[in-house]
């Protein structure tokens, strides 16, 4: 029975437009004047408004998932390696793009919400008796935003001298009109460039869920945001690329020209994925589109660009798992390479499937051979090729230290997508619980996994958020409360912009978010006035980013038996299953 | 190399080699002592308290995850190689002699208590959890009463079923005689515990025995009732392994804290007394 004083409105979408999560001393009010002096710049004037649904009208987007920054020349708007969950456009002044690498920033920063060593302790007496309790009452409360990322104009990175910074490198400059940061914002992956102001500037920053629906309803700027992506993200993933790095520019076009985008298997993959874990292993495997074929001549190289690949040998009448390949791998470079080099003929030596879906650049042979190969560095270049010795049955998967039946699973499972999970070495745990007891004191006083999930050779990949590389739970969220902290990527759940819709539970191929019901300090849940249901907020694992120890659970296990482990990393991970 | 990356058996000979050390130390400190007539006692009493105490906040370290206060992985084999070199400082204190007053003789007595339940309890936890993983499935220690009742639910069901489907009573009559007690409560601790398979199978054996008085329609479900037999089976295995896995800290905790206060209390009676 609902308690008269814990009755409330349930969440909505615009309850907290992204203008309010900025810091008081960067927030500028959006007024309905702003929002027309906007829809008349060229991007936003060319869409016809009638495509968009009243209730989440091109007006109300700009109103409620858009805010106005102003930055100074030399304020740094987006930091390389950073994730991020909008876009800009330059409204007035400019943005200056540094092309070139300016080192591995962001694994040196530090979460900007992180607690003292006074506040973590004063859990032990502060935290409420009751799980789950919240304040839901005092939702415009600013003290209430901790969890936002935002810098404020106190702790904004100022870059003194420009000039001596950006001297050696290559830089762009973007007028107004223009629009960035879009490939990260809709793609999930951190910014592949640092942007400063390059003057006194105003820009209009999007959220990627009005992104998203600005592209779902016109047309136009879907064909401009692939153009830009095109265009922006192809240069740039080559020169990430070892094999193309010592190419001058005049080549790389030649060879950007020559790339085509591939895309294989389903984008929303979860959607089939609880279907796909009850085929046999050879069902799924023969379900998975082929990306190159073991034995065929190889046509050219292939680059991840996003998503899995599976990278199998047939072995008699089957397909053995070797390894698998994630964004930034490529395969196919030794075949193509060797056959250059030794004049040799030597088909593709495996096999490379989607898992789920893979966006590959796929550069021919021709190209190659032409353009790339010449001029290649010796110290780039395969070994010689020998033949390898028959392929009997091996215990560990030819390419690296873990066992064939574990490479088997985590493919199979894809767990490949996790940066974090929590692997459990059952051999050690003596489900003692102080993990999942540490947990809940670090949360609300309610674990944020739960210590089951599935086990290969006794090691169990429990049911705690993975902080997927591609987290898919972020692609249905209407309010952005589901997002990546912009330091290192992890995904986070903003509490006071989560309706409780569960779509990110449900999108979540794991499981490994649930709906938890909120209360009050007396543990009485919240209930909506409309409808009498209880309210329910989105809890997962957040790898403890407000807590100064990092993830609890990893620190309270006596037994060395858990760990939060990159999947990314298959030395790492067999480094740590051998250890024993 | 860091704990993370270090091997379990580098990890191994470290401890080792740091109580080996810590050993020695003490005793060549108490032999000194001994040499030069002074009270070896008082400084390897004080010795062994304290060694107690750090040991004893480990517990504290438990109730403090948010706190950057090392890893409790690293606590634990502190807490291991201490809990050694603790016997080691007893025996330099006490001796192999047994103590005389009644203070004296059940603070020795906890000490021993402390000591062989830390001994026992790192033992199974060492011993229980791959035995646990190779024959069971993992199941949560809390949830296994309400498994066991859903277990016990669908059984019953089956055996409803066979009589109003067969109109015959001989699996409700094997289930009256034979399985009702089996589900209805958690059976077999010590069999479980020390691996013994005894019960399971003569249950098996004579719901097979059963066999020859069924039709092919109670067959189907007696297939059914031994798949649960092996369920309920597998859900007393692991309640039995990890109760024991849980059970042994509330030996050790409690007789922890009253050695300290027996402790206090001694300490105390020397002071004064000397």
């Amino acid at each position: 029975m609902a308690d008269d004083t814990q009755d409330i409105n349930r969440p909505q979408r615009w309850d907290i437009p992204f203008q309010s999560e900025l810091p008081e001393d960067l927030a500028i009010p959006m007024s309905e004047q702003d929002v027309e002096r906007m829809l008349q710049i060229p991007l936003f004037r060319k869409m016809d408004a009638s495509r968009f649904p009243k209730n989440t009208s091109l007006h109300d987007i700009l109103l409620n998932d858009s805010r106005m920054r102003r930055f100074k020349a030399g304020d740094v708007i987006v930091r390389q390696g950073d994730y991020g969950n909008s876009a800009f456009i330059v409204l007035s002044g400019s943005a200056r793009v540094i092309l070139d690498k300016l080192g591995e920033t962001s694994k040196e920063r530090q979460e900007t919400d992180r607690k003292s060593f006074f506040s973590a302790l004063a859990q032990r007496w502060r935290n409420p008796r009751m799980p789950e309790v919240r304040n839901l009452r005092d939702r415009t409360s600013k003290h209430s935003y901790g969890e936002t990322e935002f810098i404020s104009r106190s702790e904004a990175v100022f870059v003194q001298d420009i000039n001596v910074i950006v001297k050696d490198k290559k830089t762009v400059d973007l007028p107004a009109g223009e629009l960035f940061g879009e490939i990260a914002a809709l793609s999930r992956t951190a910014r592949t460039t640092t942007v400063i102001a390059g003057a006194d500037s105003e820009m209009l920053e999007i959220r990627w869920q009005g992104l998203r629906e600005i592209r779902l309803r016109s047309p136009e700027f879907k064909e401009y945001i692939d153009k830009l992506y095109r265009d922006h993200s192809l240069k740039n993933h080559l020169r990430e690329t070892a094999m193309f790095r010592h190419l001058d520019d005049p080549t790389l076009e030649i060879v950007a020209a020559a790339t085509e985008f591939l895309t294989f298997g389903n984008f929303e993959w979860y959607a089939s994925y609880s279907k796909i874990r009850e085929a046999t292993a050879s069902e799924r495997i023969q379900k998975e589109p082929v990306v190159a074929q073991e034995g065929h001549y190889p046509n050219g190289v292939y680059l991840v660009r996003s998503g899995f690949a599976r990278l199998s040998e047939a072995y008699n009448n089957v397909e053995r798992t070797v390894s698998y390949l994630g964004r930034g791998q490529i395969f196919g470079f030794e075949e193509a390479a060797t056959n250059w080099k030794e004049k040799k003929d030597l088909p593709f030596q495996r096999s490379l499937r989607a898992v789920g879906y893979v966006d590959v650049l796929f550069v021919p042979t021709a190209i190659l051979e032409q353009h790339v190969f010449p001029s290649l560095p010796a110290s780039e270049f395969p070994p010689p090729y020998t033949r390898p010795v028959s392929r009997g049955w091996s215990p560990d998967s030819p390419d690296t230290k873990i066992s064939t039946e574990m490479m088997e699973f985590i493919v199979e499972q894809r767990f490949i997508n996790g940066t974090a999970a929590m692997i459990i070495d059952m051999d050690r745990c003596t489900r003692c619980d102080d993990c999942v007891r540490a947990c809940a004191a670090a949360h609300d006083n309610n674990p944020r996994f739960l210590r089951h999930g599935p086990i290969e050779e006794g090691f169990m990949i429990a049911n705690a958020c993975m902080h997927c590389q591609d987290p898919v739970c972020m692609i249905g969220c209407p309010t952005g409360a589901i997002h990546r902290k912009s330091a290192h990527g992890h995904v986070v759940i903003n509490d006071l912009t989560c309706i409780g819709c569960a779509t990110c539970a449900n999108s979540c191929p794991y499981s490994n978010i649930q709906m938890v019901t909120a209360r009050n300090a007396d543990g009485q849940p919240f209930y909506d006035k409309a409808t009498n249901q209880p309210i329910q907020k989105a809890a997962k694992c957040d790898l403890c980013s407000t807590q100064i120890t990092g993830p609890a659970c990893a620190n309270a296990c006596p037994h060395d038996a858990l760990v939060r482990m990159d999947m990314r990393s298959v030395d790492r991970l067999a480094q740590w299953m051998n250890k024993r | 190399m860091d704990e993370q990356t270090m091997t379990l058996e580098n990890r191994r000979y470290l401890g080792w080699t740091l109580f080996a050390v810590a050993a020695l130390f003490a005793w060549l400190l108490d032999y000194a002592l001994r040499v030069h007539l002074r009270r070896a006692g008082l400084v390897t009493g004080l010795m062994l308290f304290a060694v107690v105490i750090l040991l004893t906040l480990f517990n504290a370290r438990k109730k403090l995850p948010f706190l950057p206060l090392l890893r409790a992985s690293t606590w634990m084999q502190v807490h291991i190689y201490v809990g050694l070199l603790s016997c080691v400082l007893f025996l330099l204190h006490a001796g192999l002699k047994v103590p005389r007053g009644g203070l004296e003789t059940g603070l020795a007595v906890l000490f021993y208590l402390v000591s062989a339940s830390g001994v026992v309890g790192l033992a199974i936890s060492r011993w229980l959890p791959s035995r646990m993983t190779i024959l069971g499935e993992n199941v949560i220690f809390e949830r296994i009463p309400a498994l066991r009742t859903a277990v016990r639910c669908d059984v019953e069901d089956m055996v409803v079923e066979s009589v109003a489907k067969t109109q015959s009573s001989t699996i409700a009559d094997f289930y009256e005689l034979k399985l009702r007690n089996y589900f209805s409560r958690r059976c077999s601790f010590w069999h479980h515990i020390v691996g013994y398979g005894q019960p399971i199978l003569q249950l098996l054996s004579e719901a097979q025995a059963v066999d020859r008085y069924l039709n092919a329609e109670e067959r189907g479900i007696m297939t059914r009732i031994v798949e649960q037999i092996h369920v309920k089976n597998n859900l007393d295995f692991q309640q039995a392994r990890q109760g024991l896995l849980k059970a042994w800290l509330f030996i050790h905790i409690p007789l922890t804290y009253s050695m300290i206060l027996v402790a206090v209390v001694h300490g105390y009676l020397a002071w004064k007394l000397s």
